[in-house]
């Protein structure tokens, strides 16, 4: 194991009541790896990503982020998350403030960082995310794009050292995936260590340093994306692209 | 025609005899004060009863939420009435509460507007603990109306939950039950009433008073104009506060239900209540519009 790893999981499982939802996940995320995750709808990879900052309690296994295990009960759990950044289809921002409020809010009240830092922070924050004339915005006045732009600035504000996004451009008209693509891809220029969750075969060919293919709660192949892309070597694999292109 | 005339006469004279409302004017004017006193502080006391009940019955812990429900299921599902009996008769029986008077005798004091405290005491006291039952029902369903990303948005960024709730859910929580809130606080003034029949010298006992003393209606009337003083405007507002919520909350990210509240809350309500309410009368929502 590289002890550059910021995630790392072993075997982890997960289960809902009775259904099995992640039956045995190996994975290690190294620092400022883009580790792209692929797969069918239902197939565990939201499940995984919350495994990571433990919005999901796993069921077995672990999960490790840098020294601290996630899954043990004696851990900070918040402290975890000070540093793991996670984005949302559904955005999440929180309607009641602006946008730069968003950014400002668990700046001061999770890092304890002054009002004025967290300002400071917060504009150049959405300045990076290309929104630094909607800062006094509020969410319901921004489109789908820009709101989403606002969610990574807010995750960012926090320094984090690895980013989760989970499908992070679905639910957004074609027309604004591109800006937040844009955010992602100079993230990862920048060095940032990132889960990946998407269905954008483009973004991944690009971006990604390895793509994991997962089916049915396990990871069925990984490798670099020309490996992927370009010769999967699982039926499931060929079949899943197959049907995406 | 006459005979028209004639009992429409009759009506002006019993209910709107003029005279007879100029001079319960200053008697009812009096005694308006003691309601609204009363209906406010009951009010503002209510809210942290009904919110520390309402986080009961989300509570993980069956040992946590059972009394809170219970606590809801007989406050709601008996009449204010027989509740302020057994509070205003009750409560001076107890040994604690005749000690207290022993103790402190200045409480037997007039108070405000020459009524003594005791008697403001039992009367928040019952008030404030019915209200916080119904209030409690309006946190709850305000709370969970919330769509889960914000709970999981403020915990993935570190956020522990009282935090939150503190400054992500009740905030937000707010916005949406004040007009529902406001209703309430519209049933509890008028609830008010119901202390005349145990003496307090609000505004309809006092104007009972002067139908009694002179065989006309017409102190009800002008009790029935300061009710609405205060319950017309009220209902206006908490009309334009629902038009500009369900304006302001296009956006947000997250879908969110079309009624400010769950729907089996609504009827639950409309259900434990048992009287009309005149509000805006155009508000399609059933808790804020509909009848207790
Ligand atoms: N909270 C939950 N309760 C029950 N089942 C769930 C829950 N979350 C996810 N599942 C189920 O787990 C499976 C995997 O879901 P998910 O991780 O969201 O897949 P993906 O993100 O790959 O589409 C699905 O069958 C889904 O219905
Ligand atoms: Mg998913």
């Amino acid at each position: 194991m590289s002890d550059q790893a910021i995630v790392r999981i072993n075997d982890l499982r997960k289960s809902f009541g009775d259904l099995e939802v992640l039956k045995g996940v190996d994975l290690e995320v190294t620092k400022g790896e883009v580790v792209v995750i692929l797969g069918p709808s239902g197939s565990g990879k939201s499940t995984l990503l919350r495994c990571v900052n433990r919005l999901e309690e796993p069921t077995g296994g672990e999960v490790w982020f840098e020294d601290t295990l996630v899954n043990d009960k004696k851990t900070d759990i918040n402290k975890v998350r000070e540093r793991i950044g996670m984005v949302f289809q559904s955005f999440n921002l929180f309607p009641h403030l602006t946008a730069k409020g968003n950014v400002m809010l668990a700046q001061q009240k999770v890092l304890k960082r002054d009002k004025a830092t967290a300002a400071e922070v917060a504009v150049r924050q959405l300045t990076r995310v290309g929104l630094a004339d909607k800062i006094d915005y509020y969410p319901a006045q921004l489109s789908g794009g820009q709101q989403q732009r606002v969610a990574i600035a807010r995750a960012l504000a926090m320094d984090p050292h690895v980013m989760l996004f989970d499908e992070a451009t679905s639910a957004l008209d074609p027309e604004l995936v591109r800006g937040v693509l844009d955010v992602m891809r100079s993230l990862a220029k920048a060095g940032m260590t990132m889960m990946v969750v998407t269905h954008e075969m483009g973004f991944a060919r690009d971006v990604a340093d390895r793509v994991v293919f997962m089916d049915e709660g396990v990871i069925v192949e990984q490798g670099t994306p020309s490996e992927v892309f370009d010769n999967p070597k699982s039926e499931r694999t060929k079949d899943f692209l197959g049907h995406i292109a | 025609m006459d005979a028209l005339l004639e009992s429409l006469t009759t009506i002006g004279r019993i209910f709107f005899d003029v005279e007879k409302m100029s001079q319960a004017l200053p008697i009812v004017l009096s005694a308006f004060p003691v309601s609204v006193f009363i209906g406010v502080v009951s009010f503002v006391l209510a809210i942290p009863g009904g919110l520390l009940l309402a986080f009961m019955k989300m509570a993980r812990t069956r040992v946590v939420r059972w009394p809170a429900t219970f606590y809801v299921d007989v406050v709601r599902g008996t009449p204010l009435f027989l509740q302020i009996l057994i509070v205003y008769f009750g409560l001076t029986l107890l040994p604690f509460y005749q000690t207290l008077i022993r103790e402190v005798p200045q409480l037997k004091q007039p108070f405000l507007f020459g009524i003594d405290f005791t008697i403001y005491l039992r009367a928040f006291f019952v008030l404030s603990f019915n209200s916080a039952a119904y209030m409690a029902e309006i946190f709850r369903a305000g709370i969970q109306s919330i769509p889960k990303g914000q709970m999981e948005a403020a915990r993935s960024l570190g956020m522990s939950t009282p935090q939150a709730m503190a400054f992500v859910i009740i905030p937000q929580t707010v916005r949406r039950i004040l007009p529902t809130l406001m209703s309430e606080f519209i049933l509890l003034f008028k609830d008010t009433a119901l202390l005349a029949a145990v003496g307090v010298a609000e505004m309809t006992l006092r104007s009972r008073e002067f139908v009694a003393s002179t065989f006309n209606q017409s102190a009800y009337m002008v009790a029935a104009a300061f009710y609405l003083l205060v319950t017309i405007p009220l209902g206006r507002l908490v009309g334009r506060l629902e038009d500009k919520l369900a304006e302001s909350e296009g956006g947000g990210g997250a879908k969110r239900p079309p009624t400010l509240l769950a729907p089996e809350i609504d009827a639950e309500h409309v259900v434990a209540h048992s009287e009309g309410i005149p509000t805006t009368g155009s508000s399609p929502n059933p808790i804020t519009g509909g009848p207790r």
